[in-house]
C-alpha cells in the first residue's frame, strides 16, 4: 500500500563517484586503443619499409652485378685499347724504324702491312744496295724474307721484298 | 538488478523534514540493509530553503545515491474523509483540485494538488521523494488504539492539530484545523497581552454546543456508569504528566502569590495557545456533532499524539471542559515520518 502523496524519484548509481569511475575507465581505454592503434600502424609502417627496403636491395644487387659486368667489360676494353694503343705505338715506331731502315738512295712505292709481315714495294739502284743496306736490317727482323727484282730501262730495278715472322713467334708476342 | 546490488553497497538516507511555525526540523538517518547506522536532529530557524540547511542536507545525502526526502504535509486544504469512493468525496470537499490516496479501502486522506506542487517547487534544489499526511501519521501512531475503540485522535504539532474520530478502525470524522489562519478567521488575537484567562472562560459559556457536550455527557455517565475503563493506560506518558501536574500543584501552594503571578505570565502565551487549540477541537468536534454528513457518535476518550509537549492545561480543559478521558504520548514527528518512509519504499 502506498501511503506518500508523491512517487519517490529513480535512483540511480549513475552519481558521482560512479561517473567519474566510469569516465576514469572509458579514457583509460580509449588510450589503450589508441596505442594499439598506434603500434599496429607502427608495425605495419614497418613491415612496408622492410618490404621496401628488401627491394631496393634487390634492385641494388641487380644493379651491383650489372655494374659488375660493366666494369668487367670495360675492363677488358681497357685491356684492349692499351693492347691496341701498344701495338699501334710499337707498329707506328717499327714503321718509323723502318722508314729509318730505307736508305736514301733506295725509293719505296708502296708498302704493306700485314698482320704478320711486311710486303715492300720500290726501285732500287742496284741489288747490292739493296741486299747490302735494306736486306740485312729486315732479315733481323723477320725471320722469312723473299726478294723479287725487276729491271728497269734505266738500269734500276724494281723490287718486291716479302717479309713474314714466324707463327710461333707471332703466338708468342699475343701471349706477352 | 544493477541498482539492487549497488543498493547494498551503499547506505539508504532518509531526510525527513517538518515545517513548523519558526523552524524547520530536519531529521536525518543513515541505515543499512538491517540497521540505523546512525541519525542526526536539526533544527534551523527558517521557513525556506536556506544556504545552511542546504548544506546540512547536502552534507548527508553526497553519501549516498540512495537518499529519501520526505515531507510532512502542512497543506491548509488537507484533511481525510470516511469514504475511499471517489463520487462519494465531493461530498466532503472539493475533489477537482486534490489528491488523495486511499487507506486499506476504508477511508482516505486528501491534500490541495497546488499546495503539493507548491511544496515542489519550493524544494527544487532538494527534491521531493515523499509527502505523507499528517492523518496518516496519526492513524499510524495510534494503530492499535485506533483498531479497538471508538475515541477522538488528535495529531498536536507546532502549527495545526489533526483531527480524527475512529470507531473501531471506521473513520467518522476528520478535521486538519491549522492554528495561524484559524486564529485570523475565527478573528482569535495572537497577541498574548490581550487575551485573558477570565474573558475566554466567559466566552466559553457563550458557546451554545457546549450545552449540547454537556447533555451528551450525562447520558453517557448514565449509560456507561463511570470513566474508570481507561484502557491500556500503562503505555501511555499520561500517567507520569498525571504526577508531575500534581507535584506542580504542590509546589504551587507553596509559593507566594507574587511568583504565581509571574509563572501565570511566563505561561500565558502557552496557555493561550493550549486553551485555543481547545477552543478548535471543541468547535470541530461540535460540527462531528451536527453536521448530518457524518455518523454522529458521543466520545468519551482522547488520544493525543503530542509533538511539541502541549502543557497539561489541554488536558485539564478536554477533561473538565469536555467531559474526556485524556492520554497523552509524545511523539516525534520527523522521526514517525522517518518510519512510514521506510515502509513506503520497501512497499515501493
Amino acid at each position: 500500500m502506498k501511503y506518500s502523496y508523491i512517487k519517490p524519484r529513480k535512483k540511480t548509481i549513475l552519481f558521482a563517484e560512479f561517473q567519474l569511475l566510469l569516465i576514469f575507465f572509458s579514457i583509460t581505454i580509449s588510450m589503450l586503443f589508441l596505442t594499439y592503434t598506434f603500434l599496429l600502424f607502427k608495425d605495419y609502417k614497418f613491415e612496408q619499409d622492410r618490404v621496401n627496403i628488401s627491394e631496393q636491395r634487390a634492385d641494388i644487387n641487380i644493379s651491383i652485378s650489372k655494374m659488375t659486368q660493366q666494369i668487367s667489360f670495360i675492363e677488358k676494353e681497357n685491356f684492349f685499347a692499351e693492347r691496341i694503343y701498344t701495338k699501334n705505338t710499337v707498329l707506328k715506331e717499327s714503321i718509323a724504324n723502318l722508314f729509318d731502315l730505307v736508305p736514301q738512295r733506295i725509293i719505296l712505292s708502296e708498302a704493306k702491312l700485314l698482320e704478320s709481315g711486311l710486303i715492300l714495294y720500290g726501285i732500287t739502284p742496284s741489288k747490292d744496295i739493296y741486299n747490302f743496306m735494306l736486306q740485312a736490317p729486315l732479315r733481323s727482323i723477320f725471320h722469312t724474307t723473299y726478294n723479287s727484282f725487276y729491271p728497269l730501262q734505266n738500269g734500276w730495278f724494281r723490287f718486291v721484298s716479302t717479309n713474314y715472322i714466324n707463327e710461333d713467334n707471332k703466338e708468342l708476342y699475343r701471349e706477352d | 538488478m544493477l541498482s539492487k546490488i549497488f543498493g547494498f553497497l551503499y547506505h539508504k538516507i532518509f531526510v525527513n523534514i517538518v515545517i513548523s511555525r519558526s523552524k524547520i526540523d530536519v531529521y536525518i538517518q543513515l541505515c543499512d540493509s538491517k540497521d540505523v547506522v546512525d541519525e542526526v536532529h536539526e533544527d534551523f530557524n527558517t521557513l525556506t530553503l536556506n544556504q545552511e540547511m542546504y548544506d546540512f542536507i547536502k552534507l548527508y545525502v553526497d553519501e549516498s545515491p540512495y537518499y529519501y526526502i520526505s515531507f510532512l504535509d502542512t497543506s491548509v486544504s488537507q484533511g481525510a474523509v470516511p469514504t475511499c469512493s471517489y463520487n462519494d468525496m465531493s461530498i466532503f470537499y472539493d475533489v477537482s483540485s486534490s489528491k488523495y490516496m486511499c487507506y486499506e479501502d476504508k477511508w482516505a486522506y486528501y491534500t490541495s494538488e497546488l499546495d503539493l506542487n507548491s511544496l515542489q517547487k519550493i524544494y527544487k534544489k532538494i527534491g521531493i521523494d515523499f509527502v505523507f499526511s499528517p492523518f496518516l501519521i496519526l492513524t499510524k501512531f495510534f494503530k492499535e488504539k485506533i483498531e479497538n475503540n471508538l475515541a477522538m485522535f488528535l495529531l498536536i504539532d507546532d502549527r495545526a492539530v489533526s483531527l480524527m474520530i475512529f470507531d473501531n478502525s471506521e473513520l467518522l470524522y476528520a478535521d486538519y484545523i491549522d492554528i495561524e489562519n484559524k486564529k485570523d478567521f475565527d478573528g482569535i488575537s495572537t497577541n498574548d497581552e490581550e487575551l485573558d484567562l477570565e474573558e475566554d472562560l466567559d466566552l466559553e459559556e457563550d458557546i451554545d454546543f457546549n450545552e449540547d457536550i454537556d447533555l451528551d455527557n450525562l447520558e453517557a455517565i448514565e449509560e456507561m456508569g463511570s470513566f474508570d475503563d481507561l484502557g491500556d493506560i500503562e503505555d501511555l506518558d499520561s500517567f507520569e504528566e498525571i504526577e508531575e501536574f500534581s507535584d506542580v500543584k504542590e509546589i504551587e501552594k507553596k509559593i507566594d502569590v507574587k511568583e504565581q503571578e509571574k509563572n501565570l505570565i511566563e505561561n500565558e502565551g502557552k496557555l493561550n495557545e493550549n486553551y485555543q487549540r481547545f477552543l478548535f477541537v471543541q468547535s470541530s468536534v461540535s460540527s462531528f456533532y451536527k453536521d448530518n454528513k457524518y455518523k454522529s457518535k458521543f466520545i468519551e476518550s482522547v488520544y493525543i499524539a503530542d509533538g511539541v509537549n502541549v502543557s497539561s492545561d489541554l488536558k485539564r480543559y478536554l477533561e473538565e471542559e469536555m467531559f474526556l478521558s485524556v492520554y497523552i504520548r509524545h511523539i516525534d514527528l520527523a522521526v514517525e515520518v522517518c518510519e512510514i518512509a521506510k515502509v513506503e519504499l520497501n512497499e515501493v
